[in-house]
């Protein structure tokens, strides 16, 4: 009896897991540039240390669906949170967008690590003064702390001998393991991917993948937009394929690659299968 | 060698002028790089008003000749009751001249960092105070070096101007020593030499800044 009750209680805490928290939540967001609609009316809603990995084809609205997240891109309709709080904008009492102040936005953007296609790190800065920077001056963490900080995630990276370098430097990979370790410093609640390895030569993508499958292990909640499908396969827990400006299908990695339920999937995995052969 | 004697025993008057000259640069220069500074950030921040007045003053300044605009601040300032000594009317002059050609330059630089720069320091949670000191600015200037240095050039050899409105410096002293030598061409040939090695100095300094630029990239 005693065992049945013990058994019923925590099934009752189990109901919603710490995990199970929503760390992310995009509801009805639309942007666009000029006549073209880029996104239309996107939902998305991410569990903290969930893996979702966002593909589809060029122009589908992948990369702008992830700048408009931290406000990169401003979008007309639509409301983004991060760990319960607004990001860009917020409803008033009558249900109405209203902006948030530059201060609060700044704030907000502190939570949201983001790693982008052209690494942009600071290139007048070393390695160590690039992931410190936001640390200390943002945060106002104290600058021993910060750089301690930083050398155990360069030694994460497996970079601890660039400390001292300016990244023009450095080769891509390592250029894109330090802007990892650089959005990884402020100590984000949520990281964002944005093809970071499509600017790499073939041989450095996997340094760059293991940081991020090593991340995912660590339980980080992620949103990758990316064209590797295996990789895809290996870290997500949910793959989301978009197309003109809508999120088309959502799935767990198997069921989405290997029997998608729209026709459309099929004939995107289908095209990507007859070019890379995998 | 006898007819260059004018200028061997002038030469200590043209080097004062030449200090003169130099002073008034220098004086010139700082609220000049302030000030274009200051219009290249409201160009590029400042609400509507203050970039359509920004765009105003550039528009007017750069389609005034600099020694009109000497020329009539010289007559202008005392009607309107400002008494402000010469030396500092011309610097005042000087600063506003050269802060609409200098926050073109500041622009320029800021406008052709990458935007990957921008998004790059807005992700960290930087304010805009914040991305402009320690991202923007340490690379726009860098980029906005060698034009700055060639403006400043400019900006010494435009202090021959300020003579015409009575000024003391490197072209009056000369203009001073010919009356009594009546030797034109012996004197402002020295005169030319003293602008020569200053403005030549900097060009070098201007070069090497450029070399710096595009080694970095």
């Amino acid at each position: 009896m005693e065992n049945t009750l013990s058994d019923a209680s925590s099934a009752a805490i189990d109901i919603v897991p710490a995990q199970q928290r929503v760390m992310l939540e995009m509801s009805g967001v639309s942007k666009r540039f000029g006549a073209l609609e880029v996104l239309r009316d996107v939902s998305l809603s991410v569990q903290t240390g969930e893996v979702v990995v966002v593909i589809g084809p060029s122009g589908s609205g992948k990369t702008t669906l992830l700048r408009c997240i931290n406000l990169l891109e401003d979008y007309e309709r639509g409301i983004v949170s991060v760990d319960g709080e607004p990001v860009g904008y917020r409803l008033d009492a009558r249900n109405q967008r209203v902006r948030l102040a530059e201060r609060d936005i700044a704030a907000a953007r502190e939570k949201i690590g983001i790693v982008f296609q052209s690494f942009n790190l600071f290139p007048h800065m070393t390695v160590l003064q690039n992931i410190v920077a936001a640390p200390v001056r943002v945060r106002g963490i104290p600058r021993a702390r910060a750089e301690a900080r930083a050398r155990e995630l360069l030694a994460m990276v497996g970079l601890s001998d660039k400390v001292a370098e300016h990244p023009v430097r450095l080769s891509g990979g390592q250029q894109q393991r330090v802007a990892i370790a650089r959005a990884l410093a402020m100590d984000p609640k949520i990281m964002l991917f944005d093809e970071v390895t499509s600017a790499l030569d073939p041989e450095l993508v996997g340094e760059v993948l293991a940081a991020m499958q090593q991340l995912a292990r660590d339980g980080m909640t992620m949103v990758v937009v990316t064209h590797e499908m295996s990789f895809a396969r290996d870290i997500a827990d949910r793959i989301v394929f978009m197309d003109d400006g809508v999120i088309v299908e959502q799935g767990k990695p198997d069921q989405l690659l290997f029997s998608p339920r729209t026709e459309r999937v099929r004939a995107f995995l289908r095209r990507y299968n007859d070019r890379y052969r995998i | 060698m006898k007819e260059f004697a004018p200028l061997l025993h002038g030469y200590w008057y043209l080097f004062r002028g030449a200090g003169m000259t130099l002073l008034m640069a220098a004086t010139a220069v700082v609220p000049a790089t302030l000030g274009g500074v200051l219009l290249a950030l409201l160009q590029m921040f400042g609400n509507r008003f203050a970039r359509s007045a920004v765009v105003a003053y550039l528009f007017v300044i750069r389609g005034i000749p600099l020694l009109v605009l000497l020329t009539f601040t010289y007559y202008l300032l005392p009607l309107t009751g400002i008494d402000l000594p010469p030396f500092w009317g011309v610097v005042v002059v000087l600063a506003c001249y050269y802060a609409a050609f200098m926050s073109e330059v500041f622009r320029a630089g800021m406008l052709s960092l990458p935007r990957a720069q921008w998004d790059a320091a807005r992700s960290l949670g930087m304010t805009r105070r914040l991305m402009l000191q320690i991202v923007i600015f340490p690379q726009a200037l860098r980029l906005a070096s060698p034009p700055f240095v060639s403006l400043c050039v400019s900006l010494v050899k435009a202090t021959s101007l300020v003579s015409i409105v009575g000024l003391w410096e490197l072209t009056m002293a000369s203009r001073e020593i010919v009356e009594r030598t009546l030797a034109p061409f012996q004197i402002f040939l020295g005169a030319a030499a003293i602008y020569f090695c200053i403005c030549y100095t900097l060009a070098l300094y201007g070069k090497h800044l450029e070399r710096r630029v595009l080694g970095g990239h």
